[in-house]
């Protein structure tokens, strides 16, 4: 049987009625295989909707905003950008083919282009196949991957950096200096890489309690890297020490309620 | 809920469109509806605010476009363009024939004068379950609009169309009778009128005072539009003379061109600047070939027998400002010359007709009627006036806003209820737009076709393809529009903006000040206990500062974080194709 992929289609509330009526009356394309779901604004998106999409097991995921000096909202579209520049840094991490997320400008002038790219995306989808994460258990490997992702993204040190990426690379910062966009970029994959290792200890500490080396053994890494990312999450109240055997302590995720 | 709270804010905070408005018509609302291709609610919007959206498209000053904040940037939005085009689509697809509404009051209203005013007040108080008749001494009712604008810019089908939904709701119109001779406020109180509404306007032209002015060949403005309006032949001759400035100038030379007069002049005492007709008019004369001669005043006009022969005048040169902040002009002695004419048309003004009128009503002057300007009570009770006949020759626009308020008046007069309480509420317009350095130019502008389509007929894909371009033209146009007051109050939430709102946890908020930085509305600030607070005013709901916050303390009313995450299971587990 051939593959037909799953596409979730983010549309924002003012483009929304003429996106669908053009494209449908303009013949161009039925858009068979998208579903969408309606936003206020396309700014309203966060990275983490968009990681839950991927979870639940759709193949690739579509933000239609309006062309930016269009939006009702005067520049929210614009954060849709930053947004979708996180998102490729956090879907690989997720195994998952950073196009499978594609943001679409869509202009009421435009609709025949509009409807080009809206296929070329459906079709890159299908040459990808189906995402893997489309029949996974809860518990197994890449679903804690997405589900770290997730968390990364919900992340404090993330989103308070992300919020500010605009006003800092398009202005300064409190103290007069220009951040360029290169040197935020470096920042962002810090964070992610050291936030991601983390939030993986804390989702499989949450199954069983789990000691330095099994953890290293686990995600591939060093155990001396291990301990220093374990005693930085005790410091932040992510991880408890559950018991010891032995010598050998074993950690354990701290649920906040 | 929100809608409702913004209402009830004892200052309006209105977009500075709708608060040019003298008739209050809710333009950012239906432009809304516009940037989202909903022609026939965009329409049933302005209906609520006043019965001509196709007449209003066509021959509105429109306020509304000189108080456009996007002026600031480039131009403002066609805002007249957009509701004529609404307007025509919704009247060439079939106008929905709205219910009679039911008279739930028994008192009848009585309305002179089937204008601008006087219809729109019936409107209203039909709208609110009045029994209204209205009065008119033409053969068919429209007033000005009918018999004063002419066929080229207003059509005579679109206000007939107009007319008609007045009347589908139950509003009944007498033609042929005139006040004064058929009826008189004795008469229609002895009928059981209980309130009178008088808007005759003002149906006569002002006189130039000079010599010759009863020749044969003199014809007033006002008298030629109404005489070419009736499909009377009227013979002008070959080279026509117009005097004066106004919009009725304009469309005195242009009907003059039109019944083929081989040159028409306009003859105007100030300079082009001062000129108070609409722009696009004067631009549309000249591009027709209309001449124009400014700084001249007509002295006399000269005749042949009994036929208009040549107009002498004298040039003018501008002086200081005068009372309406034009400059006055001031006359050049000696500098009379003549131009050979066979027709004068005077266009200077209009007067209103007294005659006919109890004289009690009229003010000092004996020129208008003397009526409250908020209320429009006259001296005598239950009568009221209002429109050109009480503020002396103004815009179609005005008079709907007067019979607006007149319909309100008549209401609380007939219920016994304090005529002027809380009715002068104070408006302000508002606009968030701080920095217009940053608002991107986008200076195309939609116009409506002035032409047809050059043939006769076409084909239903061709008309189709038509159809589209114009409504997409339209939503790029209506895209233009910056939405920069607060809440349009459009009052269909459902779908359109949802009247979303974000709400603080004040729990959760760390004053990391993420929300303020992305509001692209600056409508959450840090208060002084250092937690964010939002502005329900400004808020529009696009809901970014919740998308952004790195604690998840700011939620959404409608569009929470939960409905999008049902939203998105309910899409992917619907059957794909």
């Amino acid at each position: 049987m051939m593959f037909k992929p799953k596409i979730i289609g983010f549309v924002c509330n003012w483009s929304q009625p003429t996106t669908l009526n053009s494209a449908g009356t303009g013949r161009i394309w039925g858009y068979p295989r998208i579903r969408f779901v309606r936003v206020m604004c396309i700014g309203r998106i966060d990275p983490v909707a968009v990681l839950e999409t991927f979870a639940k097991g759709a193949d690739g995921v579509l933000l239609i905003g309006c062309h930016p000096p269009d939006c009702h909202y005067v520049e929210g579209n614009l954060q849709t950008e930053y947004t979708v520049e996180i998102l490729k840094k956090l879907i690989p991490l997720a195994g998952l083919e950073p196009e499978r997320v594609k943001l679409l400008w869509y202009s009421p002038s435009e609709k025949q282009s509009f409807g080009q790219h809206v296929k070329d995306f459906y079709e890159q989808v299908k040459n990808f196949g189906p995402s893997p994460l489309r029949n996974e258990q809860p518990q197994s490997k890449l679903m804690l991957n997405i589900l770290a992702t997730k968390n990364v993204a919900s992340d404090f040190r993330l989103r308070v950096l992300l919020g500010r990426e605009k006003e800092l690379t398009e202005g300064v910062n409190v103290y007069g200096e220009h951040i360029p966009k290169e040197e935020l970029d470096a920042t962002f994959d810090d964070i992610i890489r050291e936030e991601f290792v983390r939030h993986m200890f804390y989702l499989l500490t949450k199954t069983k309690p789990f000691s330095v080396k099994e953890l290293a053994e686990t995600v591939g890494m060093k155990p001396a890297a291990v301990l220093r990312q374990i005693v930085n999450m005790r410091r932040r109240n992510m991880i408890i020490l559950d018991h010891v055997e032995g010598t050998t302590p074993f950690y354990k995720a701290l649920e906040v309620k | 809920m929100t809608v409702i709270s913004c209402a009830l804010e004892k200052k309006r905070k209105l977009p500075p469109c709708r608060a040019a408005c003298p008739a209050d018509v809710n333009v950012q609302g239906y432009i809304s509806l516009l940037q989202q291709g909903k022609f026939k609610e965009a329409v049933e919007l302005i209906r609520k605010s006043m019965p001509f959206p196709a007449i209003c498209g066509r021959i509105c000053v429109s306020p509304c476009q000189d108080a456009c904040s996007r002026k600031n940037s480039d131009q403002p939005v066609g805002i007249r363009y957009l509701k004529r085009l609404a307007a025509d689509i919704e009247r060439e697809q079939g106008r929905i024939k709205p219910d009679s509404i039911l008279k739930k009051h028994g008192e009848k209203i009585a309305i002179v004068g089937a204008g601008p005013a006087g219809l729109s007040a019936a409107y209203e108080l039909a709208k609110l379950g009045y029994p209204v008749t209205v009065f008119e001494r033409m053969p068919e009712p429209g007033g000005m609009m009918r018999y004063g604008i002419p066929d080229y810019r207003l059509r005579k089908y679109v206000v007939a169309n107009e007319i008609a939904y007045i009347q589908d709701l139950g509003v009944e119109i007498e033609t042929g009778v005139e006040f004064g001779k058929d009826i008189t406020l004795d008469t229609l109180r002895d009928k059981g009128y209980r309130a009178v509404f008088i808007a005759t306007g003002a149906q006569l032209s002002s006189k130039l005072g000079i010599p010759g002015e009863d020749l044969h060949g003199v014809f007033h403005a006002v008298e030629f539009l109404r005489l070419v309006a009736q499909g009377k032949t009227v013979d002008i001759g070959e080279k026509v003379a117009v005097i004066g400035g106004g919009n009725s100038a304009i469309d005195a030379a242009r009907t003059s061109l039109r019944l083929g007069a081989k040159e028409v002049t306009i003859l105007y005492r100030r300079s082009r600047n001062e000129m108070p007709a609409l722009p696009h008019e004067i631009e549309a004369a000249e591009e027709e070939g209309v001449k124009f001669h400014f700084l001249v005043a007509p002295k006399r006009i000269i005749g042949e027998g009994t036929r208009v022969k040549e107009i002498e005048c004298l040039r003018m040169e501008l002086g200081k400002p005068d009372a309406s902040g034009r400059k006055r002009p001031v006359p050049i002695q000696g500098s009379e010359h003549t131009y050979t004419v066979d027709t004068v048309i005077p266009a200077i003004s209009q007067v209103v007709e007294t005659s006919c009128l109890p004289t009690v009503l009229l003010d000092e002057r004996k020129e208008t009627i003397l009526a409250d300007s908020l209320t429009l009570e006259t001296k005598i009770l239950g009568v009221f006036a209002g429109g050109d006949i009480a503020t002396g020759p103004a815009s179609v626009i005005e008079a709907i806003g007067a019979g607006k308020r007149v319909a309100t008046s008549i209401d609380r007069f007939l219920n016994g209820q304090d005529l002027h309480a809380g009715r002068e509420e104070e408006t302000e317009s508002v606009s968030w737009v701080k920095d217009w350095e940053k608002i991107t130019k986008k200076p195309e502008r939609y116009k409506a076709p002035q032409v047809d389509v050059g043939r006769q007929s076409v084909s239903f894909e061709e008309a189709d393809r038509l159809l589209s371009q114009a409504k997409e033209l339209a939503t790029v146009e209506a895209r233009r529009c910056l939405g920069c007051g607060p809440c349009s109050e459009c009052l269909l939430n459902e779908g359109l903006c949802d009247a979303d709102k974000a709400i603080v946890d004040e729990t959760l908020c760390t004053g990391c000040n993420v929300c303020a930085v992305v509001c692209p509305f600056g409508a959450i600030k840090k208060n002084e206990r250092g937690v964010a607070q939002v502005d329900d005013l400004s808020c529009k709901g696009c809901g970014i500062c919740s998308a952004r916050c790195p604690e998840k303390a700011i939620i959404m009313e409608r569009f929470t974080d939960d409905q999008i995450r049902t939203d998105i299971s309910y899409a992917l587990k619907k059957e794909f194709a």
